[in-house]
């Protein structure tokens, strides 16, 4: 049921990616860029809604899947977007965020979430679902952070080399490109903080340690630390360029490790067993 | 009845020199009195006068040109020999064009509609202009919104500050909380500066080699006057920087600049280099963060606008054609209305009186139901005979033919006022239909 849910979502983004993408090329129709954040907005509550029927047919289990993380990612970005759009009047910026979003839930469209366990009882601590929701939230604005920080190199290619095309009368200034990806970078390095901090939690809750050096935990904190440095980079005075690079090598990491992570089995205790022995799907 | 119902005298940058221009332009109460005086002149029922620095134009609804010739030759006896006259569609052609500044010394230019408006606002207040001309100014703003809208004429950067304007806007959005500097005493660097200052800078430096000009220059841009050997500190605390001396050198290196950005921690600075021979190095634009331009780039940018506003004015052409043809369509459509309404009020006028006539013999058999069966049924007879002959009239004045509307007259015998049949020679294409449509369009307010 909440697969069905979840591809009428997944048209609506559709809709909403063509419109703003038509009207990156035809910015004189101001309607499609209204269109396009009403389709978006409409997607993001039948998102909801699907996220909700899932977690009543599943109860929450698919959320520990890939699958289900990028999912609930996706709709985390959309939202975040959307609220982006409330204070900041860049219409532009959707054509390079939407597609994202689309693209990267098209994979979960396919076949059913079959019939996805939860993890042992024993993992089952109170900040899990912190620690889960933080985590996906900070990986969700890095995601819009490497977006515009695409659009800012393009951007500032257009301004650099003197070519004053489509583009260049079409993005935003690169000051404001610069102001937003710094923003996102911050909002998402406190959000990832948080996780972090609930990870440690119910690792010391779970685990009986804080650190045991699972590659998981490894990764998350390179990122931690790579997020950490850029926004403290920003007040010793890193702007431009730069700034844009790392967060795109940032997000690069991210979605590597977090694919590679889920994809490699036994690799790490963020999956499977989670390192209590216990069998999976325990008693709910 | 004249054939032709609108003229236009008038000359413009195109025609006139601007010391003859200057003589007949007008505006303010001279203009009302102007106006005034062409609406008291014989056979003149309405009267507008377009009066900017580029172009004076006298449209009048006049039985001829003559009135509106007066206007320029008791001004300006020479104006003669630079005027302009055009009539009936070709004057609201013209028009439409002005409006859409399809006629103007930049085409594209923002400018024109509001002078027409206000030329229009002007008229009608001192009320020359009535009726036909408010539909004809109405329908000429319409069309210039159009234009503006569905083409591109209006897009893009005319001259260098405008280039440089729309430059520091893609690169820092606006300049509130940031500096301007202004470096040498070239002219074309003030009005840049000047164009800048708009985005809200909200401090200008000014620097000269000779101290007296930069102070006038200060003064004259609003700015602070520093020393020539502050050059290299004040690129540490400007963020646009505007350099127009008349050095043959490079004033600003690369060195300057790699030193300047470290202080500036790597804040964007943008580098308009305004100067020939060239005052910036051209290989501070290769250092990060720092956006160079020279005089052959702004010019580049203005050429490619005015080759887009080229290609974008064919288009505006089409857009102005069509609503040409419109407007003289509805003219002639309106010039038949007059018969459509005297037939409809003649035929009304019968169904009464027999409806009266029937009722008053046998009203007191019937009921509600039965007199008002009476009263429908007369003035079902009325539309159904009179649907037909209203169609085909329309018709025909829409397509251009009087005849019709004549022989309508005639045949019901109304004594209402409409438009002669005409025995105009036929021309082939079809602006010149509408041409003789809109010509023999009359005014009936």
């Amino acid at each position: 049921m909440s697969i069905v849910i979840l591809r009428i979502a997944a048209a609506l983004y559709a809709g909403a990616t063509a419109a703003y993408i038509v009207y990156f090329a035809r910015p004189r129709h101001a309607r499609l860029a209204t269109g396009g954040a009403a389709l978006l907005s409409g997607a993001f509550i039948v998102h909801a809604i699907a996220i909700g029927v899932g977690c009543a047919e599943f109860g929450g289990a698919e959320f520990f899947s890939l699958r289900g993380g990028v999912v609930l990612m996706v709709w985390l970005a959309a939202g975040a977007y959307l609220l982006l759009q409330r204070f900041y009047h860049l219409p532009t910026v959707g054509a390079f965020i939407t597609p994202f979003i689309l693209v990267a839930l098209i994979p979960a469209l396919f076949g059913t979430p079959g019939h996805p366990e939860l993890p042992p009882e024993a993992v089952r601590h109170p900040t899990l679902t912190l620690h889960i929701l933080s985590a996906v939230l900070g990986v969700a604005l890095f995601g819009i952070a490497f977006g515009v920080a695409i659009m800012y190199l393009l951007q500032e290619r257009e301004v650099k080399g003197k070519r004053f095309g489509a583009l260049f009368s079409r993005l935003p200034s690169l000051d404001a490109l610069d102001r937003m990806v710094q923003r996102l970078v911050r909002a998402g390095f406190v959000v990832y903080t948080v996780a972090l901090v609930a990870g440690t939690i119910t690792a010391t809750a779970v685990w009986k340690s804080a650190w045991s050096w699972d590659p998981q935990q490894i990764v998350s904190m390179v990122v931690w630390i790579l997020y950490g440095a850029l926004v403290q980079l920003r007040h010793s005075g890193w702007h431009g360029r730069r700034y844009a690079l790392l967060t795109l090598v940032g997000f690069v990491l991210v979605l590597g490790s977090m694919v590679s992570l889920k994809v490699v089995p036994g690799v790490t205790r963020h999956a499977g067993d989670y390192g209590t022995g216990a069998p999976a799907g325990g008693a709910q | 009845m004249s054939g032709r119902e609108i003229f236009l005298v008038g000359l413009s940058h195109k025609s006139a020199p601007i010391d003859v221009r200057e003589r007949v332009a007008l505006a303010g109460e001279a203009l009302k009195c102007a106006l005034g005086e062409l609406k008291a002149m014989d056979g003149v029922r309405e009267a507008l006068v377009v009066s900017t620095c580029n172009r004076v134009e006298v449209y009048v609804a006049a039985d001829g040109d003559a009135p509106a010739r007066r206007f320029f030759t008791a001004r300006a006896p020479d104006a003669v020999d630079h005027l302009y006259v055009k009539a009936g569609v070709e004057a609201v052609r013209h028009l439409f064009r002005v409006s859409a500044s399809l006629d103007s010394m930049v085409v594209g230019e923002q400018q024109i509609l509001g002078q027409v408006k206000e030329a229009y606002g002007l008229a009608s207040a001192a009320q020359a202009a009535g009726t036909f001309f408010s539909r004809l100014c109405n329908r000429a703003f319409a069309t210039a919104k159009r234009v503006r809208t569905e083409t591109g004429i209006g897009r893009g950067a005319t001259s260098m500050s405008q280039v440089a304007v729309e430059l520091v806007e893609k690169i820092f959005g606006d300049l509130k909380g940031r500096a301007i500097l202004l470096a040498g005493a070239g002219k074309m660097g003030a009005l840049s500066a000047k164009a800048l200052a708009s985005l809200g800078a909200d401090r200008i430096f000014v620097t000269n080699r000779s101290p007296e000009r930069g102070l006038a220059l200060a003064e004259q841009v609003n700015g602070n006057f520093r020393t020539w050997e502050e050059l290299p500190h004040l690129l540490a605390e400007a963020d646009v920087a505007i350099i127009s001396t008349g050095a043959p050198t490079y004033v600003l290196t690369r060195e300057m600049l790699v030193k300047a950005m470290k202080v500036r921690r790597h804040r964007s600075i943008c580098l308009i280099d305004l100067a020939v021979p060239r005052n910036v190095d051209p290989a501070c634009g290769d250092l990060a963060d720092v956006f160079a331009y020279d005089v052959d780039d702004l010019e580049k940018v203005v050429l490619s606008t005015h080759e887009a506003r080229r290609g974008e004015a064919a288009r505006a052409e089409a857009i102005v054609e069509a609503e040409v043809l419109a407007f003289a369509k509805e003219r002639e459509t309106r010039a038949a209305l007059p018969v459509l309404v005297q037939l409809r009020r003649h035929a009304d006028a019968i169904a009464r009186a027999e409806v009266e006539r029937t009722l008053s013999q046998v009203g007191a058999k019937l009921d509600e139901r039965g007199r008002r069966s009476v009263e429908a049924m007369a003035q079902a007879i009325v539309n159904k005979l009179l649907h037909g002959p209203t169609t085909r009239l329309k018709e025909a004045a829409s397509s251009g033919d009087g005849t019709l509307a004549g022989a309508a007259a005639a045949l019901f015998g109304i004594e209402a006022e409409v438009p002669r049949p005409k025995q105009a020679e036929r021309r082939e294409d079809a602006p010149a239909d509408a041409a003789r449509a809109a010509a023999s369009a009359s005014e009936r307010t």
